[in-house]
């Protein structure tokens, strides 16, 4: 288990730093026009633009910039916004920011899985009846449907129809449903559709057909055996639900003005500021591996036969 | 009703049952009126082919039929209770697993993969007798103790995975008897284990059966099996019983054409250098409405009378009934020209003079093969350090338990792994690592396989007509292309397809006609030697007698040698002139077909031929088991070698044991 | 098990050898059977689907044929405030935008392009994968690298990860083709390798060895036939992932220029205006969705008739 531990460790590590040398070295390519926004372009002149740059350190060799970079690091410091919140430190806005992102992030983790499983069990309770009509249907919808557009007419439709706030207000509690409800949606459909089919799956199995013989009820056969069993190959894609959260709060914190890193991003790729997008991007690919090796950690530990093979 | 030859008191019966299932709108009648009774502590086999409805007619027993499926006539009455009448789960949980308990045929998959196994046994107490939990685990224990499994209570809190195939199926037989139950289905139970683990399996349901009283029901298509355990046979064909008899009754004086047909198609009663009887075709789709007998369009001895009436069960003896014609008074005559007819056929028939090695040629030489495999960062030997001679014209057998290594073998020959330490040398010429093109393209035309499963060795997106030709495009063996269809002709006719099937795929033809579309893509190519990789162990014991005669016809027709890879001896010694005995990836021993069944040296033999079951009863129940255990060699100091021990008998064993075996040789003689 | 009764009188004749036919017993218990056939059959057994392959083959028709045949400018705005978000009318059958520009014709302008864009995308994404995937494979030396280019692209969030990209390229069709497939092709190829490496390993496939057969025919006659399947649904999948994202990416705000008439162009445009004039939106909506939501169906439906076990 500890040779396993340690050899995923260090192929993670590995991931994350090639993700962070290829981000950094791509955000090097861009034109330095890139780094001031249309506006900044037209009113200044060639020559404040080339000792800004300088002065911000963003001229020197890619590989320099990389390094001082991860020097910096080390010290706590991520360097300074350029343009969304000119010079302030990225380590105080993330500061800020990340609790939001990480609370929505999670309670709608939470959600999505308790509504997913629970979809899930009706579609196999009520399979190819209503139950897994309805089911397949909002899986569809979901999945089919470009999430911008759908999540679009929530905020518009569904605030007006219960009353609730189209917009987050920190101090109004109410402001959280709608937010918390669409980044859950994907995440729905996504452990329903697996519950689902591995339950299906594991219907089938010899060990269930013998488990009925053996004079179970049905009721036992499918809590002891199936639903276990189908729930262990579903906590491989935790991580992957993760990265779709992830995905969705780009948008949703923006739609709803939630002050979060996602809604930061997209600020900042629309005023092109460079550093923070840099850093933001980063962070994410961190996270990401991070909760793909712990998914693969916790498959793991609830399955039993992973244990014996060390070999990845 | 009188206990005709019954030991124990009437506790169950099946009558007229017939069970239909809807399939995708079509309606399958999967059992068609078949009876059943059952005795006290008595054993009763099924026997027939896949498809014949046996598993079906016993899963109704407890109430387990598929979603599509039901009873639609007879009753089935257990101790005092109709069970057909049973409508609620909560009715069928009063018998099933309680008082009727099964046991399925693959251990690998009866099993939950993430319980314990001591829990999945403890369950079973739990919900039956409302046992707390620490005394259902002190139960489970005892249980598995009982099946033969040591260390019972560190074992209680283990994976399936951690255990044997064997283990896996004394667990399962465990889980099946933690209620005592009264009847006992093993379908199949022993199926999928090898022949030394099948053995001690039967022995273990046979001490049970005498210790709790239970009447078991085993399903079966392996008569040998039958001739070991039972006490009446049932023989089942179409989804009804055609036969039921004592197993002394089946065995030596079978009535219905079916069951004739079914021992006489057993490789181990077969004459050697003869055709072995086989069935053609296979079973009837039950979807089609059946006239008459089944089984009557398969029997090339069938009467008239039998297209037209489905046959009532005649009375034979009084334990002893059959459904068939036959028996009727006016095919008496009919019977008797049947009688002296077969009994002429068999006193003509005279075994060949065994393969003469004297002036043979080595077709084939493997010198001290190794070949390795990496599973992650571990290496193992897969085969280690083999060495045999294979001469032009004979058979040779490679036997060996699963992950032997034999397979490797064959694929090592056939240069499917390239990696592999030792030298082959086929007709002079080694033909390990690289080769130059021309070169490994003649051995392409010289060397063909054939495979296990006939399902997965066909591609299924391909006509046979290509797959039949795929080597003949490769190497450009046709002129033009009424040429090659000429050829592909030609070879489906002798393996006995019609050629007007070259246009379909393989999904429509039944096991044995794809492996005879397999042995036709191999032979097409006019080879001189062939790697049979189990080339039956996937079918049907009636469809094996047809493929071992086309084998044994195209062998002679063409001079063939064939490395015959097998893992049932029975077969092996109806076909080959040699055999050699692998275990464990090594050689244990080599020597001419009847010389090793006669005199074995190894005590890997000895136990090997000891657990191969033969279909007669009383040579079954007097057998006695030997058991091997590698324990037994001390290889520490004096290291095992590879040696002649008289001339044609091969043996490992280092200088105590080649002495010891060289002793037991004079002994005999 | 008593003898039965006779119930009728037997012909003693009868009881002598019948005719044995030899081809009855050999008679094979199907009919005759064609893979491709059976799929199809399958496929379109399903009226809705058979409806909704007829609604998209129109759909997409008519994107081809009317920025032929007509003669009106998609981005024609009209100087005249009047023209101004009309509604829809028998002139204007969408109304018109903000601009006076007509949405029916910008409508299927739209149409052509976001197809085109993602047929674009479905085509290298599984044709680049499906080759990478195949060599992959065959070839168990490149797993450490391939497995961590995976992880590489795959561990940055999908949208995090086109936001990116689009972000440091100027944007255009290329740009924004660029940046969807270079990440596409790794989650094709690793697909197709799984796929690939159980084929490979097949009996069939090694009989074709024994028998000498070339690289080249086993993978014409062995490989692709079995992957054909996988191509058409995975190319199908493709196309509702590529629309919405690049619905994304315009609302992100690194889409394409406002000048490109895509549909997402339009349906970000008309959000804009939604409160006001709704059906400048909804209409383009309704056949974007038409669009993604058929090839969703179509593709998940082709997967299950294209399974042999689901052949009647």
């Amino acid at each position: 288990m500890g040779k396993y531990i340690l050899k995923r460790t260090v192929n993670s590590l590995i991931t994350v730093i090639i993700v962070f040398i290829v981000v950094f070295m791509l955000l090097r390519l861009m034109p330095l026009s890139g780094y001031f926004p249309q506006e900044v372009l037209k009113e200044t002149d060639e020559a404040t633009r080339m000792s800004y740059l300088r002065n911000q350190g963003l001229l020197d060799h890619p590989l320099v910039q990389l390094w001082r970079f991860v020097k910096n690091l080390f010290h706590g410091d991520l360097g300074r916004s350029l343009t969304v919140y000119p010079q302030v430190p990225i380590t105080t806005l993330l500061a800020e920011k990340i609790p939001v992102t990480a609370a929505f992030g999670f309670s709608s983790m939470v959600l999505g899985i308790i509504l997913g499983l629970s979809l899930g069990l009706l579609m196999v309770r009520f399979k190819d009846k209503w139950g897994d009509r309805l089911g397949t249907g909002y899986i569809l919808a979901v999945r089919a449907i470009p999430n911008l557009i759908y999540l679009f007419f929530i905020q518009v439709w569904i605030s007006k129809w219960f009353g609730l706030p189209m917009v987050f207000y920190e101090d109004q509690p109410s402001s959280w449903i709608l937010p918390v409800i669409c980044l859950s949606l994907s995440s729905i459909a996504w452990y329903a559709l697996w519950l689902r089919r591995f339950m299906v799956d594991e219907e089938n199995r010899d060990y269930v057909k013998f488990a009925l013989v053996k004079g179970l009820p049905k009721k036992e056969v499918w809590k002891k055996h199936i639903f276990k069993n189908a729930i262990i190959p579903l906590v491989v894609y935790l991580p992957s639900d993760l990265l779709n959260i992830i995905a969705g709060s780009l948008v949703i914190e923006s739609l709803y003005a939630i002050p979060g890193t996602g809604g930061l991003l997209t600020t900042a790729i629309k005023s092109q500021d460079n550093n923070l997008v840099q850093v933001i991007v980063l962070m994410y690919a961190v996270t990401s591996v991070v909760g793909v090796f712990l998914g693969d950690l916790l498959v793991a530990a609830v399955d039993p036969r992973i244990k014996l093979t060390e070999e990845g | 009703m009188e206990n005709n030859g019954h030991t124990g008191p009437l506790i169950f019966s099946a009558k007229d049952v017939e069970i239909k299932f809807n399939l995708r709108g079509r309606t399958l009648t999967a059992v068609r009126g078949a009876s059943l009774d059952l005795y006290q502590g008595e054993t009763l086999a099924i026997v027939g082919e896949s498809g014949c409805g046996k598993s079906v007619f016993t899963k109704s027993f407890i109430g387990m039929l598929d979603k599509n499926g039901s009873i639609t006539g007879g009753q089935i009455i257990y101790r005092d209770q109709e069970l057909t009448k049973f409508s609620t789960e909560k009715e069928w949980l009063t018998v099933r697993g309680k008082k009727i308990a099964m046991v399925f045929q693959d251990p690998m998959t009866s099993l939950n993969p993430v319980r314990t196994v001591g829990e999945q046994i403890a369950e079973v107490i739990t919900w039956h007798f409302g046992t707390a939990h620490a005394k259902a685990k002190e139960e489970a224990i005892e249980l598995l103790r009982r099946v033969g499994i040591q260390d019972a209570e560190a074992r209680y809190k283990q994976y399936p995975h951690q255990f044997s195939g064997g283990m896996r199926q004394r667990v399962v037989i465990a889980t099946a008897i933690a209620c005592r139950p009264e009847i006992l289905i093993c379908d199949e139970p022993t199926t999928a284990l090898d022949v030394t683990v099948q053995a001690q399996i039967l022995e273990l349901i046979r001490q049970l059966q005498r210790e709790l009283k239970m009447t078991v029901i085993y399903i079966t298509h392996d008569l040998g099996v039958v001739a070991n355990v039972a006490d009446w046979v049932a023989v089942m064909y179409a989804g009804q019983i055609v036969e039921y008899g004592t197993v002394r009754e089946i065995f030596r004086g079978a009535a219905h054409p079916y069951t004739r047909a079914l021992l006489h198609s057993m490789p181990q009663l077969g004459v050697k250098g003869h055709d072995l009887y086989s069935i053609k075709g296979t079973p009837p789709s039950l979807y089609k409405e059946i006239r008459g007998d089944a089984f009557a369009p398969r029997n090339p001895e069938a009467m008239e009378i039998d297209f037209e009436e489905e046959p009532p069960m005649f009375k034979v003896s009084d334990t002893h009934w059959a459904k068939t014609w036959l028996l009727h008074p006016y095919a008496k005559e009919y019977r008797e020209q049947l009688e002296s007819r077969t009994r002429q056929q068999h006193e003509s028939r005279k075994p060949t003079p065994p393969f003469n090695y004297d002036c043979a040629e080595k077709l084939l030489q493997v010198k001290d093969l190794t070949v390795k495999f990496k599973i992650g960062s571990k290496e193992f030997k897969a085969v280690d350090n083999v060495s045999f001679d294979i001469y032009r014209g004979e058979t040779l057998s490679l036997v060996g338990e699963s992950g032997s290594g034999k397979t490797t073998i064959g694929r090592a020959i056939m240069r499917i792994y390239n990696k592999v330490d030792g030298s082959i040398i086929f007709k002079g010429e080694p033909i390990t690592g690289k080769l130059p093109r021309g070169e490994a393209k003649r051995l392409r035309l010289e060397m063909q396989m054939i495979f296990q499963d006939p399902m997965a060795s066909l591609n299924d997106r391909a006509k046979v007509d290509y797959i039949i030709s795929e080597g003949l495009y490769n190497y450009h063996l046709f002129d033009n292309e009424a040429d090659r269809l000429r050829k592909v002709e030609e070879i489906m006719g002798e393996v006995g397809l019609s050629s007007e099937f070259s246009s379909r795929f393989p999904h429509e033809f039944s096991g044995g006609q794809r492996q005879r579309i397999g042995i036709a893509r191999s032979l097409i190519m006019d080879p001189d030697f062939v790697v049979a990789d189990e080339p039956i162990s996937a079918l049907d014991v009636s469809i094996r007698a047809q493929v071992i005669n086309l084998l044994n016809k195209l062998k002679r027709e063409r001079n063939l040698t064939y490395l015959f890879i097998a893992h049932d001896l029975s077969v092996v010694r109806f076909i080959s002139d040699r055999i050699a005995v692998i275990n464990k990836g090594r050689l244990v021993e080599l020597a001419g077909c009847d010389e090793l069944f006669s005199h074995p040296l190894h005590p890997y033999t000895k136990a090997l031929l000891s657990a191969v079951p033969y279909p007669d009863p009383d040579v079954e129940r007097g057998k006695k088991l030997l058991t091997y255990d590698p324990s037994i060699h001390d290889y520490s100091v004096d290291k095992p070698s590879w040696s002649e021990i008289c001339p044609g008998h091969f043996i490992l064993g280092n200088q105590r044991e080649l002495d010891g075996y060289l002793r037991e040789i004079e002994s005999c003689s | 098990m008593e003898e039965k009764k006779k119930v009728r009188q037997l012909n003693p004749l009868k009881f002598r050898a019948a005719i044995f036919d030899n081809m009855l017993s050999e008679d094979v218990g199907y009919s005759n059977y064609s893979y491709w056939r059976s799929t199809l059959r399958t496929f379109f057994k399903n009226k809705a689907v058979l409806a909704l392959v007829v609604l998209i083959v129109l759909i997409i028709l008519m994107g081809f044929i009317y920025p032929i045949v007509s003669s009106e400018d998609p981005n024609k705005a009209s100087l005249l405030p009047l023209t101004w978000n009309q509604r829809p009318s028998w002139e204007h059958w969408f109304g018109t935008d903000t601009l006076g520009r007509d949405i029916w014709t910008r409508a299927w302008y739209g149409v052509r392009n976001s197809f085109l864009l993602a047929f674009c995308i479905a085509l290298s994404d599984v044709g680049i994968g499906m080759i990478v995937g195949a060599i992959w494979g065959y070839n168990k030396k490149l797993d450490p690298i391939m497995i961590e280019i995976y992880n590489v692209i795959t561990n940055v969030p999908s949208t995090v990860y086109l936001v990116l990209l689009a972000y440091i390229m100027n944007t255009s069709y290329l740009t924004l083709f660029i940046s969807m497939a270079s990440r596409g092709w790794i989650v094709e190829a690793r697909f197709f390798r799984n796929r690939i490496l159980s084929i490979r390993d097949s009996e069939y496939n090694v009989a074709s060895r024994c028998l000498g057969t070339p690289m080249r025919r086993i993978a014409t006659k062995n490989i692709i036939p079995q992957i054909i399947s996988l191509i058409i649904m995975e190319a199908a999948l493709c196309i509702p992932y590529s629309i919405g994202n690049e619905v994304f990416l315009g609302f992100v705000g690194v889409g394409l220029p406002v000048e490109a008439i895509t549909l997402g162009n339009i349906v970000n445009q008309g959000r804009a205006s939604f409160t006001l004039h709704p059906y400048q939106m909804l209409l383009p909506t309704i056949i974007l969705c038409i669009i993604t939501v058929a090839f969703y169906v179509i593709g998940n439906k082709f997967a299950d008739a294209s399974d042999p076990r689901n052949h009647i």
